[in-house]
């Protein structure tokens, strides 16, 4: 048995590939649905592009049957860790596939570097807090727009796809927290470091995670908003994997609007009459395993009409932007997207809608490049044009 | 075990060239020889050595295997052909280094169904998992059959090495369920075999209805291991899907009860399939890792599938089965009938999995390692194969694990013992082995034929084998691939 340093944050998960998996193909495709599943794998077609075959690079690196040079960083940054493995392997490695993943990447990232323009995730933090290389918004013409106090029981975080990218989310977001009459602050955020993690750059994790821990604990509160699927994924999974003690709640928008619907403290007064198709981000169904609880949205709004693709729930194909492929490997990001919007395209929807940010992005930049004929929105996009009424219990 | 010959595969050509002539084959993204691309190809789940392989390509026609097969015929390179990966027994390990043909990535289409004639045309690389959505979405009332096997291995790799599936106490081996082969021969001929073999050009999707009655030349390719041409398309027979299933959960105390229930179960010919396992495989199911069995614990399991086309058919057949082991009962045996369906209600879905096949297994994917000793076996040798092997198990302190099942109304079974393990564990690989070569040995000395067998193991029969036959084994292969190209290695060759 190879040694590993203790020092891999990864290191349980590297052990592991040597005591699982016998390379059975299950984690191939839809566990009996039989459908594809993996971008990475259908993409490049070799074994090393699978999880199985990823899952055997981990080896021959570590047993010193492979080395490290240029030829392997594709087979293992060109996944979108979407997770479809996991779901379809039934051995008891699946829950860990991703992980073991982020492990080998963390583990390349210390030998040779991450793909591509992955570096720049990082060089752009280090400048700006943020890995779009944006000039860091502090937020607070945001706080003085919307009237929002210094301290308050929720924090919103926005997320940097929201923040620099998908302005009109962040700000269906605001609207909506301010209408439903929550009492929320924002915070001078750095990246939640999900993109970091995803592509095993990890250097910058642990002070990240801890300043916007302190920066939310000082706004007072309890209670953190997401309306991004990575910053709720991260926030959720991984604090706690690289030992972030952060000691409040999280919560998706979507979860928030649910509670307030169960709870009879909002109810929708207006239509929205379109036939709309529910993208499941992988941050939030395979990764968290939400799968129900934003349809259970989209079926009260009053005139929407909900249909679903033929690949839906867990083994939904991926958007193509997670996991550093969108930096990384842009084109073919694109490629992946344009095959869910194929599938979109058979439902006869009008409107492909989601609960993530950088899926959105991602779609949207396959709707334009491949001129479909979709808009394309978040669910608070959607709720910002209903009237909803605020009842006092 | 064996050692691997070292073969020069560049002493014709450069490796350049041959990169490049592969690239003009099959276009450059489908063609790789990057040490990391070549890794998850040099071993598998067994103990068989290790080999890289030197390029992988991914072939999408036969056009584009036929010029592949010339080209390494006239500068003597190794070919390899791959669909999953997940045999066992080393078979896609390339021993002697050449070109591994994965046909699992775009040569694995269903070319066609015939529903008058019940049969499926299948490209190399289709996997059982794609058949039953196939059928299950187009041709409902049809069925293949279903190995004890992750839901990707292939359709024709099972057949052309005559695995067994889900019917097997109806069919047997299912290479007899092979109705035509086109096969890739090394001078790049193609070749149809069976009722396909009429006209000159393409034949008739609806021409591969039968393997009979012209001169069996099946037989050169069933087997073989991929030692004598590239098998390119495979049509199986299909059969009715019966409205009506009933599944029995055969229990039995006393150590070889169950082979008696495997024989006259099976002699009734109203099962589709039997299946036994021992105790600790049951346990290994409901997700007890390192099982042991305890005393007064029943020994074996066996499900037995009976279908029906009516309810009146199925209770007819039920009859006969309960009064079969009833008998057994009378003659002193201990076996407990139960309805599986509910039985099954008390487990997870990953227990159910057994009752829906194809499906990934818990007790055969648990760990890193998976060996065994798959073999055709003498039905009336099963007591004396369980009683031996079950104390090669415990004189090792490997749980038991037997795998048996009744082929073709009980003319000869299944008997198949499986170790998992954990592969890169120091000394487990050794320690595993020579558990297996100790059953291997006493197997074969009571007239087992292992299939899909690693080179180790075909090294132990060719010792055991009369000489004629050795000889005109040698005389096929030497025939059919004079440069010995086709996966150079296996059968020691």
């Amino acid at each position: 048995m190879v040694t590993i340093k203790d020092e891999i944050i990864g290191k349980e998960f590297l052990e592991m590939a040597f005591d699982r998996c016998i390379k059975c193909s299950t984690c191939k495709y839809g566990y009996k649905s039989y459908d594809k599943t993996c971008p990475s794998g259908e993409h490049f077609l070799f074994e090393s592009y699978w999880a199985s075959g990823k899952i055997r690079t981990i080896r021959g690196l570590l047993l010193g049957d492979l080395e490290w040079s240029e030829d392997i960083l594709d087979p293992i940054f060109a996944c979108t860790t979407c997770g479809a493995c996991s779901d379809s392997c039934q051995a008891p490695h699946a829950d860990y596939i991703v992980d073991m993943i982020e492990a080998l990447r963390e583990l390349a990232v210390k030998n040779i570097g991450p793909a591509k323009n992955q570096k720049l995730l990082i060089s752009r933090c280090n400048e700006n807090f943020n890995p779009y290389g944006d000039k860091n918004s502090t937020n607070e013409d945001l706080k003085r727009e919307y009237n929002l106090p210094e301290k308050a029981e929720y924090v919103y975080f926005i997320g940097c796809t929201s923040n620099y990218r998908q302005q009109s989310l962040r700000d269906s977001s605001l609207r909506f927290l301010k209408r439903a009459g929550i009492n929320f602050t924002l915070i001078d955020e750095r990246c939640c470091t999900s993109p970091l993690i995803r592509t095993g750059q990890i250097s910058l994790t642990n002070e990240y995670m801890n300043y916007n821990i302190a920066a939310i604990k000082n706004a007072g509160a309890t209670k953190v908003i997401t309306s991004c699927a990575g910053c709720y994924r991260t926030m959720k999974k991984d604090f706690k994997k690289f030992g972030a003690d952060y000691g409040f709640e999280v919560l998706h928008t979507m979860e928030l609007v649910k509670q307030l619907l169960d709870e009879d403290k909002i109810e929708f007064k207006s239509e929205f009459k379109y036939t709309v198709t529910y993208h499941d981000p992988c941050h939030l169904g395979r990764h968290m395993g939400i799968y129900e609880l934003p349809r259970e949205i989209y079926k009260k709004i009053p005139g929407l009409k909900l249909v679903e693709m033929k690949r839906n729930r867990n083994f939904a194909w991926c958007c193509g932007a997670g996991g550093g492929v969108k930096i990384g490997y842009p084109e073919w990001a694109v490629d992946i997207s344009k095959e869910r919007l194929e599938e979109a395209s058979e439902t006869g929807a009008s409107i492909i809608t989601s609960t993530c940010p950088f899926c959105k992005t991602n779609l949207s930049d396959a709707r334009d490049k491949y001129d479909f004929d979709f808009l394309i929105l978040d669910l608070m996009e959607i709720l910002d044009t209903i009237e909803f009424d605020i009842k006092q219990n | 075990m064996t050692s691997i010959k070292e073969r020069n595969i560049y002493e014709n050509i450069s490796k350049e060239d041959v990169k490049a002539q592969l690239e003009s084959i099959f276009g450059k993204p489908n063609v790789t020889e990057k040490q990391v691309d070549l890794y998850p190809y040099s071993y598998d789940m067994t103990e068989s050595n290790p080999h890289m392989p030197d390029f992988i390509v991914i072939p999408e026609n036969e056009s584009q295997l036929v010029e592949l097969v010339k080209f390494c015929n006239k500068n003597i390179i190794p070919i390899v052909p791959y669909i999953s990966g997940n045999n066992v027994g080393g078979l896609t390990i390339p021993e002697q280094g050449g070109i591994i043909v994965d046909f699992g990535k775009k040569m694995n289409k269903i070319l066609h169904v015939d529903d008058e004639m019940m049969y499926a045309l299948l490209e190399p690389g289709v996997t059982f998992g794609q058949l039953e959505k196939h059928l299950e979405e187009n041709f409902p009332h049809l069925r293949y059959s279903y190995p004890f096997a992750p839901p990707y291995a292939g359709v024709v790799g099972n057949a052309i090495l005559s695995g067994m599936n889900n019917l097997s106490c109806k069919l047997g081996s299912m290479g007899d369920s092979i109705n035509g082969l086109e096969v890739i021969t090394a001078d790049g001929n193609i070749t149809r075999i069976g009722s396909c073999f009429y006209g000159k050009k393409e034949a008739d999707v609806k021409s591969w209805w039968s393997r009979y009655p012209m001169p069996d030349l099946m037989g050169l390719f069933i087997n073989w291991q991929g030692m004598t041409g590239l098998v390119s398309k495979c049509a199986v027979q299909l059969w009715p899907k019966p409205n009506f299933k009933k599944t029995y959960l055969a229990v039995t105390f006393g150590l070889t009860d169950v082979a008696s229930v495997l024989r006259e179960a099976g002699r009734t010919e109203v099962v589709d399939d039997i299946s036994a396992v021992s105790i600790e495989v049951v346990k290994m199911t409901v997700e007890l890792p390192e099982p042991k069995k305890y005393a007064n614990e029943p020994d074996f399991a066996a499900l037995l599938v009976i279908s029906a086309t009516s309810n009146k058919h199925l209770e007819a057949k039920k009859e006969i089965l309960e009064k079969t082991i009833e008998s057994l009962n009378e003659e002193g045996k201990n076996i407990v009938l139960a309805d599986v369906d509910e039985f099954s209600k008390l487990f997870s879905l990953r227990v159910r999995c057994y009752l829906d096949l194809p499906a990934a297994l818990l007790s055969l994917v648990e760990y890193s390692g998976l060996t065994w000793f798959g073999s055709y076996a003498p039905s009336h040798k099963l007591e004396e194969l369980i009683q031996k092997v079950d104390t090669i198990f415990h004189k090792h302190d490997i749980p038991s694990f037997i795998y048996m099942k009744s082929m073709k109304s009980s003319h000869y079974s299944i008997f198949r013992p499986i170790m998992r393990y954990k592969k890169f564990t120091e000394g487990e690989e050794e320690r595993y082995h020579t558990c297996l070569e100790e059953i291997t040995d006493t197997c074969i000395d009571l007239g087992c034929i292992p299939y899909k067998t690693p080179t180790w193991m075909t090294e132990k029969l060719r010792k055991k084998i009369n000489p004629g036959w050795l000889g005109l084994f040698e005389k096929v292969k030497n025939c059919l691939d004079p440069n010995n190209i086709f996966n150079p290695g296996r059968w020691n060759t």
